[in-house]
Order: structure tokens, then C-alpha cells, then sequence
């Protein structure tokens, strides 16, 4: 009888630490499941706009990666920033007016001149007065498109185009004389194109 | 021998009846929610979790152990997992990442009393609240684990709903998301979003979620062709709210709030570790309260500026705090950019905050850089954990500092401001890196421009009250007034 109450009360103290101490937390799990993807996605809910953008000729951009030549600039928007191919960097002059001389490293037939901002959203819809002349020797320069507000607006891609008659040109130079947008003091543009 | 018979017996008995209740009865149930990572990413190498036996996915995100200003600074990373709950979970916790097994672990914030075991290197402990939980092991702060364990998600916005928008698990990637009047953004846990937030001239917006903001895509914004990309941005904006989520890898500063007006910011979790990484800063902003947030940051934690008028009505409650760099609670450099007449900073309270670790400037500071009146200031029950000040060359190292003086960030040259009316009510430090007395200083600019009416009390410093400003080591100059300690 001695023997038998020692086994039980030698049992109970053995299993004592499974009764409450580290019993197992009874839980109702909820497992929120990941989509099967491949690569980060555009979110669903914010379809892409970019079917609206306002389009851009498809031959080559004769301004890219070119020299530049601006005057002062803004805190870290550097001119270079302006042909770098990235919308997503830009150029951002210190007052009015701007000009930005874009060297083509050769004559071209020119015909089209774009000024892109970066396409976010966030980026406020603004107004800039813009008006664009080419040289063939950086020297005497030529009007080819007069000063004009164009309006710049996320939804259609956060850029405008103008086109003029088609001219010979080694050099085009953009003079931006206004912004309407509430958090500048100068030009932006985070690409200046260039097309035949 | 039947004397001794009947004494196990009643023993017997007396187990019995103390265990039995609890064995049959019916144990309340755990409700636990967790979230795949993205299948595009891999859960961390140098953490495993589960809670409650479920592998829990852990990210590695960037902080940053160089504890002094480099413009060029890399960041380092460490593991972070977070899930929703309610009831009781049992964390248990490996660390293959580790150069050693784990030997010991601690886990912050103290005051929680959790005293984890460890065996086999697994270390495991219970939760029964919902809270932000770091684990440090083996008396090393590299690869310390932060655990973000969210109560269970309410009042999520209904998906169907015109003004809302759903992003639900997954890894996404959008240039940025601007938010407008009575739109709401959802994040859900188990998102991964590459992407910034900005709500401008807005009204009654709401951010929620337990998902990730995550700037990991962009390289640092002072490096050459990048810029800043604020992942929460509210500017000029009234009645917004931001709960839930976590903001991780930010090429700059975090959550930014400017000239924003009734702003809630909630169990919001910030993890930064590269060049100017502020967590929660607030620039002009009037009636905005932060509460039950954490802000691991490589620039300064809290931070309250003036950048285009003034400053009223800003609560910082229930928030923890790990400063990598700079200062945790900050009152300036910047307190009049914007140039504005009689600037102000008024009526702020800092309350239930818990510095688990500062490694370089002061913990408690007012740098009033440029010409406002800065008053009715209050610290209430802040607890710092370990008060490691390094400072810079040897300057900036204090527990508490407040100045009158011009910096590199002021605005205004030659004008200078005040400070009035502050009361620290509550300030206890459990470890300092050398055992002593960290000072501390406040220094006035000249007779019409002073510091006054500053009252401490309750001060406890390496388990010592603190009864004499001697004894707290607090320089004061001749332009201070009324510096008292209870």
C-alpha cells in the first residue's frame, strides 16, 4: 500500500509540470495566406494610368546623356539630372528665368521637344511657361516654339510635348519663365527630350 | 508509519484538488492571427519564430550600429516578425544566424517582466499582452529581435468601399500613392509595399493596416540621383489617422507630419537605418497625438520642428524608443524655418516612453536653434533603459539638455528665443554605459533670453533617487532661472 501510494504520488509530481504550468496554449490560429507572385506587382486597386499618358515619338532621343549646360540649381537637383533617362531624378533651377542648353553633339532635324516630371502622383498638377529655340553653333539661337503655359498632370503622365517645324539644330534650349506648383522656386524637369 | 501514511495522502490530495480544476477545465482559447511573407521573399536566415507552434515569417530590415554621423553610412540589419492576438502565445525563438548558439537571452522592454528560458539555444517566453517586444541575445545588441505583437485587427475598412483602397498580402511595388479627401489606404498584414504615401491638402484620411511600408528599392537620399521618398507624408492635411502598419528600410525620414492639424498616429512601428532616418517627426503641426508607437531610428526618434509657423498641442504616449543616432525626444534644432512672427512651441507632452537603448546624444532635449518661445513642455514617467550617450568627440553626450543657441540647422542668425514652463515628472535610468551619472546641461543665450521655470521630480538614476540638481549633474549658466528638482 506504501509502495503503491509513493509510485502515484511520484507519477503526479512527474506529469505536474504538464497540467498547467506548460500546458499547450489551446489557439484558433487564423493564417492570412500570401498571393503566388513571381515579382512585386502594381497593387490591384491602383490600375495603370499609363494609357492615358500623352505619347511621345518612338524614335530615338536625341537629348539623352548629352552635356547640358543650366545655370543655378536648386539644393541636390543638378542639371544632369535632366538627361539621365530616369524620371524618377530631376532638375530643379534656382529662379527665374531658367535655361536649360541641351548640346546634341551633331545637327539633327528636330521637330519635337518634351518636358517629362517624375509620373507619381504626388507629384501636384503644375503649370510651367516654356518656350524652346535651337542653334546650330551655340552661339545665335532661334525661336521655334514661343513661350506657352502647358499643364503638367499625373494622369496624363506628368509631361507635355511640343511640336514645331522641323529644323535643322546642334543645340535646343528650353526657357522655362514660370511654375505654378506651391513648392518651388524654380524650373523642374526630370527629362528633357529631344526628337527628329 | 501510518502517521507518515496519511501525511502523503493528504498531500496527494492536496495536488489533486489544485491541479485537477485546472486540468479539466475549459482553457480559454488564444485567438492568433500571423501572415506569410510574400512569396517573392524568403523568410530570415537569422531568425526562426513560431508562436504558439506556428513559424511566424521574419524580415530582415536595415538599422544601423555605427553610432556617429557618415554621410556615406551601411546599414547592418536585423530580424523583425510581428502577428495579432489575443489570449496567451508562447514565443519560442532560434537564432541560427547568431556566430554563437544563444546562451542568454533578455527581453525589453524590463518593465515587462518577462524573464525568457533558454535551452538549446532556443529561447522561448509568454506573452499575455499585446506590445512591442525586443529580444537581445547574448548581451549583444546585433541582431536583436523586435517583435511587433498587435492586438486583433477592428474596424478594418470594408474592400468594396469607392473611397478605399486594398492592397492585401503580397509584395508591390507602385512609384508612390497619393491620398485625398475620405480616401482610405488598407495595408494588409502580409504586404509588402515598395512605395511612398503622401496625403496633401487633404482631409479625413485614414491609413491602417498591420502590413510593411518597405524603401529598401531606393538607395539613400543624400546619394548622388536620389531624393528623399517620405513612406508616410502628411502635409497641410487635418483629421488623419495612420494605425497598424510598420514602416521599414526608408531611404530617409519615416512618418512626417507638416503643418498638419488632428493627426492619430497608432501602433504605428518604424525601423530605420540609413542617413537622416528621423522616426516620428512633426514640423508645425497642431493637435497631434502619437500612442503605443516604436521608433528604432538612425536619426532622431521623436522629433517636433518648426518649419512654417508654429507648434501646439503634440502628445507623444506609450511609445518606445531605441536611438541609434541623434537624440530620442527632440525639441528643435529647427524651431522658426519658416521665418514666421513670434514662433512658438507649446503645449507638448512626452509620457510612458521607454528608451530601450540611446547611443549618442541626449535622450531628453530642447535645442531652441533659432528665435521661438518654447513653453509648457512636459515629460511624464520616462523610463530609459540604457542611456548609452556616446556623443560626438565628446560633446552632446547628456541625459537632458536645453539650449539657446545658434547651430548648423538655424534659420535665424541673429535673434534668439526662450524656454519656459517645463516639468520632467517621472525620469528613471536603469544603465548607463559606464556605471556613473550621465550630466546634463542647460544653457540660456543672455538676459532676455533665458530658460525658466524647469521642475524635475521623481528622478532616479542607476537605482539612486535623485534629489539635488548636483547630484543629477546639471550644468545651468547665469541666463537660467528656477531650475528646481523635488
Amino acid at each position: 500500500m506504501k509502495q503503491a501510494l509513493s509510485i502515484l504520488l511520484a507519477a503526479l509530481l512527474a506529469v505536474l509540470p504538464f497540467m498547467g504550468l506548460a500546458e499547450e496554449i489551446e489557439t484558433v490560429v487564423t493564417i492570412v495566406p500570401a498571393p503566388e507572385q513571381t515579382k512585386a506587382e502594381r497593387p490591384p486597386c491602383f490600375p495603370d494610368p499609363s494609357a492615358n499618358f500623352i505619347p511621345l515619338p518612338e524614335t530615338e532621343n536625341l537629348a539623352e546623356g548629352k552635356p547640358v549646360q543650366a545655370g543655378a540649381h536648386t539644393d541636390v537637383y543638378v542639371s544632369r539630372n535632366v538627361n539621365d533617362g530616369k524620371t524618377d531624378t530631376y532638375w530643379e533651377s534656382k529662379g527665374w528665368p531658367a535655361e536649360m542648353v541641351i548640346d546634341l553633339q551633331g545637327t539633327y532635324a528636330v521637330s519635337t521637344a518634351a518636358v517629362c516630371l517624375n509620373p507619381s502622383s504626388i507629384w501636384e498638377p503644375r503649370i510651367q511657361e516654356i518656350a524652346v529655340q535651337v542653334s546650330l553653333d551655340g552661339e545665335t539661337y532661334t525661336e521655334v516654339a514661343a513661350p506657352e503655359k502647358y499643364q503638367f498632370d499625373a494622369a496624363t503622365g506628368n509631361r507635355i510635348r511640343i511640336d514645331f517645324d522641323q529644323v535643322q539644330a546642334a543645340y535646343v534650349k528650353l526657357i522655362f519663365t514660370m511654375s505654378s506648383a506651391s513648392r518651388t522656386g524654380g524650373a523642374q524637369a526630370a527629362e528633357i527630350c529631344v526628337y527628329e | 508509519m501510518k502517521k507518515h501514511m496519511l501525511l502523503m495522502m493528504l498531500l496527494l490530495a492536496v495536488c489533486l484538488a489544485a491541479c485537477l480544476p485546472a486540468a479539466l477545465a475549459e482553457p480559454e482559447k488564444t485567438l492568433l492571427t500571423i501572415y506569410e511573407g510574400p512569396k517573392t521573399m524568403v523568410s530570415s536566415k537569422t531568425a526562426q519564430v513560431s508562436a504558439n507552434g506556428y513559424d511566424l515569417f521574419v524580415y530582415d530590415v536595415m538599422v544601423n550600429h555605427e553610432h556617429i554621423w557618415n554621410a556615406n553610412t551601411q546599414p547592418a540589419d536585423t530580424p523583425m516578425t510581428y502577428f495579432d492576438f489575443e489570449g496567451k502565445v508562447r514565443l519560442e525563438i532560434r537564432m541560427p544566424g547568431l556566430p554563437k548558439p544563444v546562451e542568454s537571452a533578455v527581453v525589453q522592454p524590463y518593465a515587462c517582466g518577462i524573464v525568457p528560458e533558454v535551452n538549446d539555444g532556443v529561447v522561448s517566453f509568454v506573452i499575455t499582452e499585446p506590445g512591442q517586444y525586443t529580444v537581445v541575445f547574448n548581451g549583444s545588441v546585433n541582431k536583436a529581435l523586435h517583435i511587433f505583437a498587435n492586438p486583433l485587427e477592428t474596424d478594418v475598412p470594408d474592400k468594396d468601399d469607392p473611397n478605399v483602397f486594398w492592397i492585401g498580402p503580397g509584395e508591390w511595388v507602385m512609384d508612390a500613392i497619393a491620398l485625398e479627401d475620405n480616401q482610405t489606404l488598407y495595408i494588409s498584414g502580409g504586404a509588402v509595399l515598395h512605395s511612398i504615401i503622401s496625403v496633401a491638402n487633404a482631409n479625413n484620411v485614414r491609413i491602417c493596416g498591420r502590413g510593411l511600408i518597405d524603401g529598401s528599392d531606393y538607395p539613400a537620399w543624400n546619394q548622388p540621383g536620389s531624393y528623399a521618398r517620405v513612406p508616410i507624408d502628411l502635409n497641410h492635411s487635418k483629421n488623419v489617422t495612420v494605425e497598424g502598419i510598420c514602416v521599414v528600410n526608408s531611404n530617409c525620414w519615416n512618418v512626417n507630419s507638416y503643418s498638419s492639424k488632428n493627426v492619430r498616429i497608432d501602433n504605428v512601428k518604424v525601423i530605420s537605418g540609413r542617413q537622416n532616418g528621423d522616426g516620428f517627426t512633426l514640423q508645425s503641426c497642431t493637435d497631434n497625438v502619437i500612442t503605443n508607437c516604436f521608433a528604432r531610428t538612425w536619426d532622431d526618434s521623436l522629433v517636433i520642428k518648426n518649419y512654417s509657423g508654429s507648434t501646439k498641442g503634440i502628445t507623444f504616449k506609450n511609445v518606445q524608443v531605441w536611438t541609434d543616432l541623434a537624440q530620442s525626444m527632440e525639441i528643435g534644432y529647427e524651431t522658426d524655418k519658416g521665418l514666421t512672427l513670434d514662433p512658438e512651441i507649446q503645449d507638448v507632452t512626452f509620457e510612458d516612453i521607454t528608451v530601450l537603448y540611446n547611443f549618442h546624444k541626449p535622450v531628453l532635449s530642447i535645442h531652441n536653434s533659432d528665435d521661438a518661445f518654447v513653453h509648457n513642455i512636459t515629460y511624464r514617467n520616462i523610463v530609459v533603459e540604457n542611456a548609452f550617450m556616446q556623443g560626438d568627440n565628446g560633446f552632446n553626450k547628456e541625459l537632458i539638455e536645453m539650449t539657446l543657441a545658434n547651430s548648423s540647422w538655424s534659420t535665424v542668425r541673429d535673434e534668439f528665443g526662450s524656454i519656459d514652463d517645463v516639468l520632467i515628472d517621472g525620469l528613471t535610468v536603469i544603465n548607463t554605459a559606464d556605471g556613473k551619472v550621465p550630466r546634463s546641461r542647460m544653457a540660456g543665450h543672455d538676459e532676455e533670453h533665458r530658460i525658466t521655470n524647469v521642475t524635475l521630480k521623481n528622478v532616479s538614476i542607476l537605482g539612486e533617487p535623485v534629489a539635488t540638481l548636483k547630484d543629477l549633474k546639471l550644468s545651468t549658466d547665469e541666463y537660467c532661472d528656477g531650475i528646481v528638482i523635488e
